[in-house]
């Protein structure tokens, strides 16, 4: 608690998965999606690499077995040509701009610091995805597509709402998550339904993930 | 098959990749009972080379209102819809991702100063249309909306009279049993809401605290969703994921109601049918359309036709269905179909309150101010409501990329105060301009059709109106308690316009009837034929044109003049 | 608690009109017998009486009718507040109150002893003020929120004519006891009223509160069943014939009203099983128990009407008595 954010310990929102608050569409959906292949189907292995490096800064992680394969997800949405329904009119279809803007990462990368995107280390990355989104960078790989709008329409885009997706990250944040047939009946201030997260209050911590475990 | 975690590696899919979204479901003198799991009513099949009374393509607030009312008035009707017919109960998941399904996905490009996002919060692909995935906002624009030239000094009058609009209200509202207060606080008189309002969530009531503080006037919000039973329709139960659709059916959308309505009187409904052409014959007059279902284009002759696809897809059939009589399009004499595209400013203030909020928890707006709709003291012109919100997490986090530009850590922390964030949002008018259109693109689409593009840019009044409520809305949020108020200021959603109606043809597509000029035979019954957006949700409204769309029709039909 | 006979005879004493006779002149033989001062029941003698006087069977069904109210007050705000979490302390209160009143009205249903018993009189006289202070906070806690006293508020907050039902329960006991002292031979008075006037223009007023309970929620509820008008129709109706036989009299006026109280206790049973078919029809039924039980229509408490109806009948027979 020392940042003061909100805590809500021993939560595992798929604990609830058996219970009235899940329906069988959500279970197929979410197993599916926790079932989701590792490896790549649209990018290279060395592209891969790279886009894990670009998730890695986007979305820090923890090394763990709840680690969201963010990477995967971005490789999946583009192996099915997902769209979220328009394109900006300076965006090549998503499949094209993910290629174009990974080499001309690795290519910025190279001529800064001598090295491809992903041996350089997590300052440097920060570094170049800042000057990305701040579109300073100018590589002739980019082509005419726009650093800045790519980093907000993709980088941001796909890879946040891949790890907000899942379920891990529904944990963290105390969100209830799926919630069908069985709503909700607490709706006040500072109310909870014996199904909710419990937010961890100082010195209560122990209660709290007791709590938490009977979700 | 629901208590087993699937280990295997599927084959790549999305989400639930359901048998409905790939396969018809209405057909063989039957269409799926949203209901019902596996539930079908019988339904009335008609011949493809027999032309029937209307065709309507799209099945939302207007093609839904539209098919029902006509085929209860004794007409034969075909609603065509490019998107699945779901039946919520089995086929809707609990999940802001797998239930991207409902959205219109397909290809489309945006551009100009501010180019509008698309998608979830505007474009619906599935039967029912936007109103499977809507917030429910059941809102009735302001009487001297309908004259904005005349009585406020902008855009261009509805060739409608408010009265009458407000006794279609009071139809549509009644037919959705819409929950709302007892008395509502703004405009003229109007009847009991049919139900009564739901009960506030925490982020409702820090909107009521605000306003308060300020001393302006808040109320519950008129929602098209149940708060007791109807029919087999049970309440809702504040599971909170109305904006990727409702798995329980207490939402009152087009699919849970107009659809059944209209089967259940006669009307057919074709599902996973994207209508690409209209035909017209040598006098200019509609003879039917071409669309495309089963892998295969198809032709339905018509004596009528009704585009009812909104405000993108309307005027992109329209000028893909040009021909040597119509060369710039079907009903586009007058050159401005496309043109004059509106959408809603939907910017919003957010904070963190010290207690749990758990904004999640039921329908996202459940408080509201019409404050800035009926106070006239502003220096611009429209006018804008405010509700509070309840994001889901991938929509919030949304919000911090889009918003802020925020990633790596920075953007973790604000995604863990989830459960205390609080917000207002605006739905505000923003002006018609000629400038803001929708056009052809010069790519194609999985069906092969030339794909719209969509040009939006802010003028200075939309400006003003963004800058006056982001204060305001600041100003009330902070009152309310909230601390580390900030601004998201370039979110837009619902659309209007390309197909306005008006009294001349030079100066509108459709007539009071919302019948082209040009076309007898051809029908436009959707939010694009908004002369002006108003500051209100629009679905109400659109459900309210498309009752006096049918009346206006049927009288058409008694004086022979159809 | 409740035997359908029970409801359907007119009273224990009325099967038969001579045997009535002969049981009131024996009471008031014996009352004329008895001199000595009053002593409270937890002193008097044990043993049973000569014979049970009608005046004590009608303080037993108001024990009858003050325990169906309590079992419906305690399962009402059992769910109640376990849906406010319990966030004050006080909310326990009526738990513990209307578990208290409930021991005593079994109590005194099966004491057919003519006198007062002190520690029940304690508890129902605490049961009242319960439900009175109870009202206030009810009271309170409606134009406490944002909006304060709208509808909105009076749908959703804590429900102002709850507490009221224990009040009621409290009184009901309260007047067991007063009746149960009734010296032999003179009509039996509450409050310095007649007894049967006063407990049926009571139980005729707590009829028409509890009837503006339902219609609150009712309406809430839009009345989307038209059976959800029974508990505003009924009920009102049948408490205006009980005043009406109160102050007018009479066999007939009697009758109706005892129809009307008996169709009463009757949709009280069948509100039950209504709002159990309610919750059942809420999303996802019966499974989903931890929601509607609290979200669905409140199965607790449709009986409230069966208690009052029971006090109705306890008042008819004491009305009987004294026109007879």
């Amino acid at each position: 608690m020392t940042d003061g954010l909100p805590r809500y310990p021993d939560y595992d929102v798929l604990r609830k998965r058996n219970t009235v608050s899940w329906n069988d569409p959500t279970r197929t959906a979410i197993d599916r999606r926790l079932a989701v292949d590792r490896d790549p189907h649209t990018l290279t292995e060395g592209e891969f690499a790279t886009l894990q490096a670009i998730c890695d800064r986007v979305v820090p992680q923890e090394q763990g077995p709840d680690l969201v394969p963010i990477a995967a997800y971005v490789d999946q949405e583009l192996t099915l040509d997902l769209s979220l329904g328009y394109r900006y009119a300076g965006l090549p279809p998503a499949k094209e701009a993910w290629h174009r803007a990974i080499a001309a990462l690795d290519a910025e990368s190279v001529k800064a610091f001598d090295a491809p995107f992903v041996a350089v280390d997590a300052a440097r990355r920060d570094t170049l995805l800042t000057r990305m989104q701040k579109g300073e960078l100018k590589d002739p790989a980019w082509g005419d597509m726009a650093p800045d709008l790519f980093f907000k329409q993709h980088v941001l885009v796909d890879i946040v709402a891949a790890y907000y997706a899942h379920p891990t990250a529904w944990s963290r944040i105390g969100y209830g998550g799926p919630a069908s047939p069985r709503g909700y009946v607490r709706m006040g201030f500072g109310m909870r339904d014996p199904w909710e997260a419990a937010e961890a209050h100082p010195g209560e911590e122990a209660k709290a993930a007791r709590k938490n475990r009977n979700v | 098959m629901s208590d087993k975690i699937l280990t295997n590696r599927e084959p790549l899919r999305s989400g639930l990749d359901l048998e409905a979204m790939h396969r018809p479901r209405a057909r063989n003198g039957r269409a799926p009972d949203p209901h019902v799991p596996g539930g079908w009513f019988p339904m009335r099949e008609h011949r493809e080379d027999e032309a029937v009374d209307f065709a309507i393509v799209g099945t939302g607030a207007g093609g839904g209102v539209l098919a029902a009312r006509l085929a209860e008035m004794g007409f034969s009707v075909v609603a065509f819809d490019a998107g699945p017919y779901f039946r919520p109960l089995e086929d809707f998941a609990s999940d802001e991702t797998a239930q991207s399904q409902l959205f219109w996905t397909d290809r489309r490009v945006t551009d100009g100063e501010n180019p509008l996002k698309l998608g979830s919060n505007n474009s619906g692909k599935a039967v029912g249309g936007s109103t499977v995935h809507y917030a429910m906002v059941a809102l009735r624009q302001r009487p001297e909306s309908f004259r904005s030239r005349t009585k406020q000094g902008f855009g261009a009058d509805w060739p409608v009279d408010w009265r009458e609009m407000w006794h279609y209200y009071a139809e549509a509202e009644e037919a959705l049993k819409i929950s709302g207060p007892i008395s509502y606080p703004w405009g003229p008189s109007r009847p009991r809401y049919p139900y009564r309002q739901h009960d506030l969530n925490a982020a409702a009531l820090t909107l009521a605290k605000g306003a308060e503080k300020l001393g302006i006037k808040w109320t519950e919000t008129p929602l098209a969703t149940l708060s007791a039973p109807r029919g087999k329709s049970p309440p809702c139960v504040y599971r909170g994921f109305c904006r990727v659709g409702c798995s329980t059916n207490a939402k009152q959308s087009m699919l849970v109601t107009f659809i059944p309505r209209a089967i259940k009187a006669g009307a057919e409904v074709r599902d996973l049918a994207m209508v690409g052409r209209i035909e017209t014959d040598k006098q200019g007059l509609a003879t039917g359309l071409h669309y495309h279902r089963d892998g295969a284009w198809r032709f339905q002759r018509a004596r009528n036709v009704v585009v009812a696809g909104y405000a993108i897809e309307t005027p992109r059939l329209l000028l893909n269905s040009a021909s040597d009589r119509h060369r710039h399009g079907l009903a586009n004499s007058s050159g401005l179909v496309g043109k004059y595209l509106m959408t809603q400013s939907n910017v919003a203030v957010w904070g963190e309150m010290d207690e749990e909020v758990r904004w999640n928890k039921g329908p996202p707006s459940l408080a509201i101010t019409e404050h800035w709709n009926y106070d006239d003291s502003k220096d611009f012109f429209g006018g804008y409501i405010h509700m509070s919100q309840g994001p889901l997490p991938v929509e919030w986090a949304s919000v911090h990329t889009g918003a802020r530009g925020l990633w790596g850590k920075a953007l973790q922390d604000e995604m863990a105060k989830y459960n205390h964030m609080v917000g207002l949002k605006m739905v505000g008018e923003m002006m018609p301009q000629e400038r803001n259109t929708v056009t052809l693109a010069d790519e194609e689409d999985q069906y092969g059709l030339k794909v719209a593009r969509v040009t939006y840019s802010w003028c200075d009044n939309d400006k003003a109106m963004i800058e006056h409520s982001l204060d305001f809305m600041g100003r009330q949020l902070e009152a309310s308690g909230a601390r580390n108020v900030w601004r998201q200021p370039d979110d837009t959603n619902h659309l209007a316009g390309t197909a306005r109606m008006g009294d001349n043809r030079r100066t509108s597509v459709v007539d009071t009837n919302c019948r082209s000029w040009d076309v007898p035979n051809l029908f436009v019954c959707d939010g694009s034929v908004f002369p002006t957006t108003g500051g209100v949700n629009p679905s109400l409204t659109i459900q309210a044109l498309a009752l006096r769309t049918a009346d206006r029709i049927q009288a058409l039909a008694r004086r022979g003049e159809l | 608690m409740i035997s359908l006979p029970d409801l359907l005879m007119p009273s224990r004493s009325g099967r038969d009109a001579r045997a009535r006779r002969a049981l009131a002149t024996l009471s008031r033989q014996a009352s004329a017998l008895r001199s000595a001062p009053r002593v409270p029941a937890v002193l008097a003698p044990k043993g049973p009486p000569a014979a049970k006087s009608v005046v004590v069977g009608s303080a037993q069904k108001l024990n009858q009718a003050s325990g169906v109210l309590a079992f419906s007050v305690l399962t009402d705000s059992a769910l109640e507040h376990y849906r406010g979490s319990f966030r004050n302390r006080a909310m326990f209160t009526p738990l513990v109150v209307s578990t208290l009143a409930l021991a005593a009205s079994v109590h005194g249903t099966a004491d057919d002893r003519p006198d007062v018993h002190v520690a029940r009189d304690v508890v129902f006289g605490l049961t009242a003020l319960t439900g009175l202070i109870g009202t206030g906070f009810h009271v309170y806690n409606v134009g406490s929120r944002q909006g304060g006293y709208r509808w909105l508020n009076f749908f959703y907050r804590a429900p102002i004519g709850a507490p009221m039902a224990i009040a009621i329960s409290g009184v009901l006991g309260n007047m067991s006891e007063r009746l149960r002292r009734t010296p032999r031979g003179t009509p039996p008075t509450l409050y310095g009223l007649d007894a049967g006037k006063a407990l049926s223009l009571f139980t005729a007023l707590s009829l028409a509160g509890t009837t503006g309970e339902a219609w609150l929620l009712h309406f809430r509820g839009n009345f989307q069943n038209p059976f959800m008008y029974t508990p505003v129709t009924i009920p009102p109706a049948s408490g205006a014939l009980l005043a009406d036989a109160a102050l007018r009299g009479g066999a007939s006026r009697r009758s109706a009203a005892r129809a009307g109280m008996i169709a009463t206790a009757l949709a009280g049973l069948a509100g039950t099983g209504f709002h159990m078919r309610g919750v059942a029809r809420m999303m996802g039924g019966w499974r989903n128990w931890t929601q509607n039980l609290l979200d669905g229509p409140p199965i607790p408490t449709p009986p409230a009407f069966t208690g009052l109806a029971l006090a109705g009948l306890a008042a008819l027979d004491l009305l009987e008595r004294r026109d007879d």
